[in-house]
């Protein structure tokens, strides 16, 4: 299995811990990561909100980059980047009149492979759950979380074909499987507010602020991520949130490759955990995990 | 396996059209007619709650062609698409594709957004993406700061987030710009930020 990793462009900047973490976790697993050559940005938000050829060429460059380096699948652990190149190749396969102009764009036949992979799948489909449990070292006992998945990681169900698309099972099972307790509780796949973190940012307060208080209300120690716009909004944003709503949260917002890394052996300061403004230090010290 | 809409096809009672509705067909691959006017779309809707027209209603204003009122709404500029109204939709119209479709519309048009932070933010993160191929996330916040006249939003925040190191001062490059600044063709230079 030929592995493409397309990192895009949090997992370099917003959410580098992700990206390190990811890294940490694959080498562990004996997965190797090809990164795609000189790939670009997914366009994210911006593009699909206004010129769908844009966006769809742009994820069609990297597609096609990963297949003419013989990949067999592409692991995009971000969401956002996630839903644009699995949405780019389920258009590109359906629509013929677009796939005929993109091709023309990209100079490239438009690309439908390799299948495209967010991190939830990956791991379910390359490793499974008993092989991981093999593999851990250190269990996260004593943790309550909240397993959260935000939209992007299993909607829209046609094109993710991934998990449920409205009470998804997945990270519950992974952080399991690591000897962690998940909460039940209704907000696992809600809305964050996604790219509106700048430029409409009372739209993020007030969805992110369900989120957390939906967490809260759970019991869970901390919410699990794997998305670096989900990991942003909830852990930059929620000194605002208790600031407005006069509640305090005390949720770290952890990424779930972060404590796939812990319950291997890795050190913290190894998995980036130095890098939330809501430390999750008091929360793993008091369970003997760092 | 079962077609929908050959299953839904003795339902469908409401045969009005209009030329919005036939355009939608063509680009956005998906079909109103199928709509069964049951609300599950407005029902799941992540931000229902500040929509000035929720998606039940803008199915129905589409099927009557009131393509005005829609290419002004708020909602175009509100909209998280959560992918939540497809999902729950009995008949799986794709409403997230024609939410863009309207707001790549009512852009092509001139017509004013909203929410012009909203619209600003879009048009800045392209142009950074026609410029360099990726997203410099700490130039494009210093950016739109300046472009919005909003000079001190998340200043204390974005020092905590740079002594974290989650914000790269230099930005990284494709190689290919070429490539990338193609894609570009469509769009008007003066819309690029």
């Amino acid at each position: 299995m030929n592995v493409a990793y397309y990192p895009g462009c949090s997992l370099h900047g917003l959410a580098k811990e992700y990206g390190i973490s990811v890294e940490v976790v694959c080498k562990h697993l004996g997965i190797e990561l090809n990164e795609i050559e000189d790939w670009n940005c997914c366009g994210a938000t911006a593009a699909h909100s206004l010129n769908h050829e844009l966006t769809i060429s742009l994820s069609a460059r990297n597609l096609a980059i990963a297949r003419d380096m013989n990949m067999d699948k592409v692991l995009a652990p971000c969401a956002g980047c996630f839903s644009r190149l699995k949405g780019a190749s389920y258009e590109l396969r359906n629509n013929k009149v677009l796939a005929a102009e993109v091709s023309e764009i990209i100079k490239s036949e438009a690309p439908v492979e390799p299948e495209v992979n967010n991190l939830l799948q990956f791991i379910m489909e390359e490793q499974g759950l008993d092989a991981l449990k093999g593999k851990v070292t250190k269990p996260l006992q004593g943790l309550k979380l909240a397993a959260y998945y935000g939209c992007l990681l299993t909607r829209p169900k046609e094109v993710v074909q991934f998990d449920d698309p409205e009470q998804p099972v997945s990270m519950d099972l992974v952080l399991q499987a690591l000897g962690a307790e998940t909460v039940n509780w209704a907000h696992k796949a809600e809305c964050c507010g996604g790219g509106y973190a700048a430029s409409d940012t009372d739209i993020v307060l007030d969805l992110s602020g369900q989120v957390l208080d939906s967490a809260k209300r759970a019991g869970a120690d901390a919410i699990v991520v794997a998305c670096p716009m989900c990991g942003v909004n909830l852990d930059t944003r929620q000194e605002a949130v208790s600031a407005k709503k006069g509640i305090k949260y005390d949720l770290p917002v952890i990424y779930l490759t972060q404590l796939m890394g812990i319950a291997f052996g890795y050190s913290p300061a190894q998995l980036g955990l130095k890098r939330h403004l809501n430390s999750p230090f008091p929360l793993l010290q008091s369970k003997g995990l760092a | 396996m079962l077609n929908t809409e050959d299953f839904y096809h003795v339902w469908r009672i409401d045969q009005t059209s209009s030329l919005l509705r036939e355009e939608i067909k063509e680009y956005c691959h998906t079909n109103i007619e199928m709509c069964l006017e049951c609300g599950k779309c407005s029902g799941g809707c992540s931000n229902a709650h500040i929509f000035d027209i929720t998606p039940r209603k803008i199915i129905q204003l589409i099927k009557i062609g009131e393509e005005a009122k829609l290419l002004k709404m708020d909602a175009l500029w509100s909209c998280v698409a959560c992918q939540l109204c497809v999902d729950r939709c009995p008949s799986s119209i794709n409403i997230p594709r024609i939410m863009d479709y309207l707001r790549e519309k009512a852009y092509k048009q001139n017509i004013p957004s909203t929410r012009p932070n909203v619209e600003l933010f879009h048009e800045l993160m392209l142009g950074n993406i026609k410029k360099f191929g990726r997203v410099p996330e700490a130039l494009l916040s210093v950016e739109f700061n300046i472009k919005s006249k909003q000079y001190t939003k998340d200043a204390e925040m974005g020092m905590k987030m740079f002594f974290k190191g989650k914000l790269n001062p230099i930005p990284a490059r494709v190689k290919d710009i070429q490539m990338v600044r193609r894609m570009f063709r469509n769009i008007p230079a003066q819309r690029e930020g």
